[in-house]
């Protein structure tokens, strides 16, 4: 008689479910990043950085990957990962909601980034220091919705010049995913004109990726601060008293070129949650925090 | 034992018999003979719904659940004596104590090497014979068939016929073998025409006496 | 943005209609009826390829798919094996659970309730539970078992409910209900839950594919970074895989091997971090509380103002869209569905192909239903760009080629007389009359499976209600994207009963698996 057996098999099942979960539970000091480029280099990018961590810190590091800002921000604010790579964006928003963490540090370049607006050649846009008005009824498209380079400086900047919803002022709006994907969407025509990130450009273009006859850059936002080092409040006492300022040192010694160039940025520099308050004004303009 | 006075008889919700009155006495073994369609297995199940606490059944469709062996559709026959537990164990694991209490009888009807076998794999015969095993198992005061012999041979239909009047004490079994009921039976009823058109005891009837039963 | 709402609103309407009818209509009248809709919702629909170049990239994917690189994706096998592991945990939870709940489906909370779980599809429940578990294997396994557990709960008690068996009668009084429950009732339909619960497997597996577009340790997680990147002979090695994995089900899916893998699977879905039952707290009594009562005071009308001003921007801007994008895509997706499930059954019938025609077929079939609808929709979007075509082209390849299936296996089993006609008179006059009952009836039983699966295509960024349910989890706006959730839930619950309605009206089988 089968039947019975395979039932008794179930519940064996559920049993050792609730044993093996339990059990799974291990204490690394663990970040994350928000997943902003093509995910095989940020793995390579953030497992160096997981092993650079761990000999600086002497404590078991590990890096865990996800699909979306806002995955990287609920791990943040569970406490499943304790360290995050965000976006201006993220950060804020990551900050907002755990008590007492903090903005650690920054890349040299993060106090004055930019996005650039870019479109394909068949626009006939061209690069001007102007806003170019002209993309009034086009298709358009942002990063992830989450991004500070791909959505909320675009956005900001697109409502400010039309005084209207990105959706009222193209034909079409899309969410490309990662600042990779917007390159290659408006290189293929997918879109015609795109928001991107200035150094996953620069860096894309270094790599021969980019065929700037096909897709060039019309417009430079202004700058403005982007990505930080987000710490938790609560690490000293988990760990041990002052490892959040280990965290810290260790960040701002990385002087290996290859694990920087990786971000890419040519340090990192100290950084503070203020840093950010233009950042979290302007997401409250458009709404986009509450 | 079972007792009808005037009563139309139907099944869900049609009316098939109409107006019988009966009483078969405990003791009595009857043979409810008639054509197929004329009502016996309606009658039979309407013998069943009166008293079901004390007598077993074999329906003309043997009732078995194909997916179980023999031993456990014979089991089934005594369900009701045990504890759920002790059923529950005996279906996982057959119990020794069950199977020496069920291997007798059967095989006293020659299905002994079938006795693991799933019962939906068996013959006609074979699962008629499963069927007439569940109900002396389970045992009690009667028994109803519904043509519990229709798909086995002479032969095995005999030592059938006489288990099942050994083991109850009253019988009540649907015949399509004319000869076989007057040979066994105490008393014949005849179905016909949706009405009882024969009622008498066996050792008063000739074989002819039956026969307008059968013609139009 | 009228017109489509007052469409919208004009099949609703002529849907609740129908129960006023005097006499419903034919099989025939109702087709039609629902070809005309699709008709009409083409117009709304966005149907344009915004791609200027297709072509190139539909290239390099076909050459991708050609030169499979089975070494890209590092530990391919744990990949391979966690994704097993997260379908066998979930499912068999789902069952578990199912099964107990089909004892008391007769219960109208319970029959509600699995209702309301089943209307959320897995990724909805994955993307809720992220918020309350975080990323832990358990998030995977409950994204599977929960709305797996509802729709088993309905099918099992349904094939109880069906089963009469004979031996019910001749059970000797007082047998205990437990004890006929093991001996009499179970045996008789164990054999078509086991099937039932496999087929759920097989699901279970694409499910759990799937999950990992969102982060969970499954091929999706590969094959979506593998496809953004454009690795296409990546994405081709493990789409292949999971073909494989999915044809040779039958040969390791063993009875008696299920013992092992069900024992073993718990271990297999690989680490997360633990769960923090504060988290657990907060989202139920702070993150799920509509933000503008969230921490005011309830007694001031200012607190109910802004709640009715919140509400109304939620349902007018985000629902209200989400719900016509929502139904149009459905309702032409479900037509095309029907076209060309009609296309693609001779495929696999012995009335219209040889042999070879028919392997073909049925290797076509199972390529298109073995790849989950949001994979294919994910393909045709890198493609086509984001309109609502790839949707439509995607949901009407995979649930097509799943009834195609099974109306191709059900026509092999007609008896045709001998002089019967050839070709298309065969198909016209003695296949498709014959088969059309059967057709109609897989159709409505997929109607709310297409409506479930539209509604979570929006995460790729087609306008329907999953778009507005991911961009507030993109903002970690929970309290909008639950209510989101559950406008998705009673959409879905709608469509059901009236298909449930449809199906009773026109006679339509009921033996059949609905999914």
């Amino acid at each position: 008689m089968n039947l019975l057996k395979n039932l008794l098999h179930t519940t064996i099942l559920g049993l050792s479910l609730t044993i093996s979960l339990g059990a799974s539970a291990k204490d690394s000091f663990v970040f994350t990043a928000i997943p902003d480029q093509d995910e095989s280099q940020l793995r390579e990018r953030f497992d160096k950085v997981a092993v650079y961590l761990s000999k600086e810190l002497g404590v078991d590091v590990e890096y865990i990957p996800v699909k979306s800002y806002a995955a990287a921000v609920t791990a943040f604010r569970n406490d499943q990962v304790q360290l995050a790579w965000f976006g201006g964006l993220s950060g804020v928003r990551a900050r907002s909601l755990v008590d007492r963490s903090e903005a650690i540090a920054q890349g040299f370049e993060d106090p004055f980034f930019e996005t650039y607006f870019i479109a394909h050649a068949s626009t006939g846009l061209k690069n001007s220091v102007d806003f170019p008005r002209e993309m009034l009824g086009k298709t358009f498209t942002f990063g992830s919705k989450g991004s500070t380079s791909g959505r909320l400086m675009p956005e900001y900047h697109i409502r400010q010049q039309f005084d209207k919803a990105p959706q009222d002022i193209f034909s079409k709006v899309g969410f490309s995913g990662n600042h990779s994907k917007t390159i290659a969407l408006v290189q293929s025509g997918a879109y015609e004109v795109g928001a991107v990130n200035f150094q996953v450009w620069k860096k894309d273009l270094a790599a021969g990726k980019i065929d700037t006859d096909k897709v060039s850059i019309i417009w430079t936002t202004p700058s403005y601060p982007d990505y930080q080092w987000t710490i938790r409040g609560d690490v000293d006492q988990r760990w041990s008293a002052g490892f959040k300022k280990k965290v810290t040192k260790a960040l701002l010694d990385m002087k290996d070129k290859d694990l920087l160039a990786s971000f890419p940025r040519s340090s990192f520099i100290p950084a503070s949650n203020s840093d950010y308050d233009t950042i979290l004004n302007m997401a409250k303009e458009i709404k986009l925090i509450d | 034992m079972f007792r009808f006075d005037n009563e139309a008889i139907g099944y869900q919700g049609v009316t098939i018999l109409n107006g019988i009155s009966l009483d078969i006495k405990a003791g009595e073994k009857v043979a409810l003979v008639g054509e197929s369609g004329a009502g016996k297995s309606t009658l039979l199940m309407a013998l069943q719904s009166r008293n079901r606490t004390n007598s077993a059944f074999i329906p003309q469709n043997p009732g078995l659940v194909r997916t179980l062996s023999v031993f456990h559709n014979i089991y089934m026959g005594s369900l009701s004596q045990h504890s759920t537990f002790y059923n529950l164990l005996n279906l996982i694991w057959p119990q020794k104590k069950e199977i020496a209490l069920i291997s007798p009888i059967v095989e006293k009807l020659g299905l002994i090497d079938k006795l693991f076998d799933r019962s939906g794999e068996l013959s006609g015969g074979q699962q008629q014979r499963t069927a007439v095993c569940r109900a002396l198992l389970q045992g009690g005061e009667a028994v109803l068939g519904d043509e519990p012999v229709s798909a086995v041979d002479n032969h095995q239909s005999r030592i059938i016929i006489q288990a099942l009047c050994d083991s109850f004490e009253t019988v009540v079994l649907a015949m399509h073998d004319v000869e076989l009921a007057l040979e066994y039976s105490t008393r014949i009823i005849g179905i016909k025409n949706a009405k009882i058109a024969l009622d008498a005891p066996t050792n008063s009837l000739l074989r002819s006496d039956l026969d307008f039963l059968y013609t139009a | 943005m009228r017109l489509p709402t007052a469409y919208c609103a004009a099949i609703l309407i002529f849907f609740t209609r129908l129960k006023s009818l005097s006499t419903f209509p034919t099989a025939r009248t109702v087709s039609l009826g629902f070809v005309v809709v699709a008709v009409g919702c083409l117009v709304f629909a966005d149907l344009s390829i915004t791609t200027l170049d297709p072509w190139t990239e539909m290239k390099r994917m076909g050459m991708g798919f050609v030169t499979p690189n089975f070494f890209a994706v590092t530990n391919i096998g744990k990949v391979m094996i966690q994704t097993i592991a997260f379908a066998m945990c979930g499912v068999a939870l789902g069952a578990f659970f199912g099964f107990f709940l089909a004892q008391v489906f007769h219960i109208a909370l319970v029959r509600w309730s699995c209702a309301f779980v089943r209307a959320i599809h897995e990724l909805f429940w994955a993307l809720i539970l992220l918020q309350i578990l975080g990323l832990t294997p358990l998030t995977g396994v409950l994204a599977i078992a929960i709305p797996y557990a509802g729709i088993c709960a309905k099918v099992y008690a349904e094939t109880l409910e069906e089963s009469q068996p004979a031996v019910l009668q001749v059970l000797p009084a007082g047998s205990g209900i437990v004890s006929i429950f093991f001996f009499a009732r179970l045996p008789d339909v164990w054999v078509h839950i086991k099937n039932y619960t496999s087929y759920r497997f097989e699901c279970g597996l694409r499910s759990s594919a799937v999950l990992g577009f969102i982060g969970l340790p499954t091929m999706g997680f590969y094959l979506e970074t593998a496809f953004s990147e454009g690795n296409y002979s990546e994405a081709a090695a493990l789409l292949l895989l999971f073909y494989g994995l999915i044809a040779s089900l039958r040969f390791w899916l063993k009875p008696r091997l299920l013992g092992f893998y069900l024992v073993a699977a718990p271990f297999l879905l690989g680490e997360g971090a633990s769960i923090r039952f504060d988290n657990v707290i907060r989202f139920f009594t702070s993150d799920i509380v509509p933000a503008p009562l969230r921490d005011h005071d309830l007694a001031l009308t200012q607190t109910w103002s802004s709640f009715a001003d919140w509400l109304q921007m939620l349902l007018i801007d985000q629902a209200l869209p989400g719900i016509i994008a929502t139904l149009l895509l459905t309702q032409i997706a479900l037509v095309c569905t029907g076209f060309l499930t009609l296309a693609l059954f001779p495929l696999i019938s012995d009335k219209f192909f040889g042999k070879l025609g028919r392997t073909i077929g049925q290797l076509l079939l199972i390529v298109l239903r073995s790849t989950p609808e949001f994979i294919l929709a994910y393909i045709f979007l890198q493609l086509w760009g984001p309109s609502m075509l790839p949707a439509i082209v995607a949901l009407s390849l995979h649930n097509g080629a799943i009834i195609a299936h099974l109306i191709g296996r059900y026509s092999q089993s007609l008896v045709l007389r001998a002089d019967s006609p050839k070709g298309f008179n065969l198909y016209g006059y003695e296949i498709l009359p014959r088969v059309y009952g059967q057709f109609l009836a897989f159709l409505f039983y997929r109607w709310e499976v297409i409506m479930r699966e539209t509604a979570i295509l929006g995460i790729l960024g087609i306008a329907t209600l999953g778009f507005f349910i991911d961009s507030a989890m993109a903002d970690i706006r929970l309290d909008r994207a639950i209510l989101l959730i559950l406008i998705t839930a009673i959409l879905n619950i709608f469509i059901d009963s009236l298909s449930r309605y449809f199906r009773s009206h026109l006679r339509l089988s009921q033996q059949i698996e609905s999914s």
